[in-house]
This record gives structure tokens, sequence and C-alpha cells, in this order.
């Protein structure tokens, strides 16, 4: 995913209403986080529970959010996701990095991401994969999700190595 | 003091403030003590009370919010005190009954008994009250109304085996009134 791209989303959903950007750094999402935290705009948390719980907290207060993560936080966030955001119906937006998107990726991402997709299905999340050429109609499908109460995901897949 | 005793105690000091109350019998207890709209009776997800209390807290700069936490509770989530730490909201009075015990679950121990959580709170920004007895703990809730910081109080209660009734408020529902009663006294 290109710079500008992510930059791009960023400034989108911000002029669409999120006011809040809250997570755990992942270096798949490093310029979505960089220009967030440029616009001193980021909350950044010691994992990734804690960042949903505070999310759910604004949301009370009618304050929408982003919640971002890499894939390896959003399997630490199973249980918050059904006990908590599903539960509640506690509108938000994840935004997830794909690591193990790629096959030779770091080996403690290759079990995750191959499962990355069953898990979302799973837990009944809807999610659209963000793209070049795609970002934008995915991004207003997500506020429209939001718009109608309903949490949904935002995947960025790692299609390089560092 | 038990936990009832201890919240009732609480809830007498502090109006109609929101409440953020973490799940298992801490919920069950708020709930039979004193039902209100601007309770968020958290059900599951435990341990993120305080993180849900810190948002609200954060997009309610006027108000007062109230987290009641349990021992069990705070430990699983021990990072969200350097979180409040460092955003430092000077509307959020944590209150954590340190029973040293998961009571919800049967009474196991938790680690509260050696590990003085009160210390977490220190370092994290926290202005601190750890309170033993009922009297020290009305005139502690008088005190604070005073103090403009980040608040933990620590009630150090005992166990007990009286059980307050299930939440029969569907999740929905709290959250809609929660966030009607927020939105109303703006």
């Amino acid at each position: 995913m290109k710079k500008t791209f992510q930059t791009k989303v960023f400034n989108f959903l911000q002029k669409n209403g999120i006011e809040n950007f809250i997570g755990v750094p992942d270096s798949t999402l490093k310029e979505f986080i960089s220009h967030g935290l440029r616009k001193e705009k980021i909350i950044v948390t010691t994992r990734e529970e804690e960042a949903i719980g505070i999310a759910s907290g604004m949301c009370l207060s009618k304050s929408n959010s982003l919640v971002f993560m890499q894939n390896a936080g959003f399997a630490n966030s199973l249980s918050t996701i059904t006990s908590l955001v599903k539960l509640y119906k506690i509108p938000m937006i994840f935004l997830i990095g794909w690591r193990g998107y790629l096959k030779d990726d770091a080996p403690e991402h290759t079990m995750i991401g191959k499962i990355q997709p069953k898990l979302l299905k799973t837990i009944e999340l809807p999610s659209k994969i963000l793209s070049e050429n795609n970002w934008e109609k995915n991004c207003k499908w997500a506020l429209k999700k939001i718009k109608n109460e309903s949490p949904c995901a935002l995947i960025v897949k790692r299609e390089f190595h560092d | 003091m038990i936990r009832k005793e201890a919240m009732k105690a609480v809830l007498e000091e502090i109006d109609s403030s929101p409440v953020i109350s973490a799940n298992g019998f801490m919920s069950r207890d708020l709930f039979e003590l004193k039902e209100k709209n601007s309770n968020f009776y958290m059900i599951g997800s435990m341990g993120l009370a305080s993180s849900i209390g810190l948002g609200v807290a954060l997009k309610n700069p006027k108000k007062r919010i109230f987290v009641f936490d349990g021992d069990g509770n705070i430990l699983m989530n021990l990072g969200s005190l350097v979180t409040i730490g460092y955003l430092q909201p000077k509307n959020l009075v944590h209150i954590i009954f340190d029973n040293n015990s998961h009571e919800s679950t049967g009474g196991q121990p938790t680690s509260a008994s050696k590990i003085d959580i009160s210390k977490f709170g220190n370092i994290c920004n926290y202005k601190i009250f750890v309170i033993k007895d009922k009297n020290s703990l009305k005139n502690c809730l008088k005190k604070i109304k005073k103090i403009n910081q980040s608040i933990m109080i620590v009630i150090k209660i005992s166990t007990s085996k009286e059980r307050s009734t299930r939440i029969s408020i569907e999740p929905g529902i709290i959250k809609k009134r929660f966030m009607e009663s927020m939105n109303r006294s703006k």
C-alpha cells in the first residue's frame, strides 16, 4: 500500500465523522498511524482490548471511533468483540493489518495469517479488503455500517517485507 | 465492610453521576442498590471497565465519571492504568473494591493480597486513597469533590456470601439508555 493511500484513508474517515483513532501500532499500517500522530489524533494503548474498551466508552458518548491493530492483536480481541462490541451492538471500525498474507512472511504470522479471513467470518464481523482502487468505496461502506450500529472491519494486506 | 455496604456508602455521595461497573457481582450489586439509566452494567469483557470509563471520561470532561472495579478485574488490565496515567483525565474516579479474590467465580484468590494495587495508581499519576472503614470512605468521597485529577480509591472489603440478583436488562437497552442519559445532561 502506497504512502499517499493510507494518508487518504485517514483524512477521508476523519472528514466523515470518525473522531477517535485508537489502537496498537502495526508496521503494515505505519503510514496511517504516523499521519494520525502528526495530526495529534492517535491514542496508543497497551493492548488491543483496551483500545476497544476506550472506543466503546467514546461511542457511548456518541463519538465515533476507529480501532487499529495487527491481525495478531485481532486474535487477542476475540472475546472483547463477542462479549462487548457485538453483545451491546457498539459500532466501531476495525482497521486490521494482515500479516501472514504473503506465504513467506515471518513464521510467527503464518498460522494466524492463514485463518484471518475465517476468524472474521466466524465472529460475524463484516469486512472488506482495502486496495488502491477501492479504498474510498470501502470506507463509505464502513461508515454506512457504523451508522446502522454495526461494527465492521477494513483489512490492509501486508504485501511487502522489511 | 462487604462490597455491597461499601458501594451503598459510595452511591449515597455521588448523586446521579454516571457509573461504569465491572462484570460479575459488581454490576449485580449496583443493579440492586441503585438502578438508573446512567449505569453502564458491563456484563462480559472482564477487565475493561476502566478502559470504557476512560473513553466516557475523555468525551465528557464536564462530568465526573465513576468506575466501579474489582481487584480481579483491574489486574486483568493493568495496562489501562498506564493509558489513564498518560492521558490524565481530571474527571475520572476509579474505585477498586478489593477483596483479594475473584468472588464472582467462586472466591479464588487474586494476587492482590501481596501486591498493593494503589502503588500502581501512584506511578500512573492518580491521586490515591486507600480506605478500610465506612467513616473514612464517607470523608474521602466528600474530599474528592474538590480534587481536579484522576482519582483512585482502593476500598478494602471482605468477601460475602450475599448474592444480588442478575441484571434483567438487555445489553442493547443498557447501551441505549446510557447514551441518552449522557446526552440529556450535557
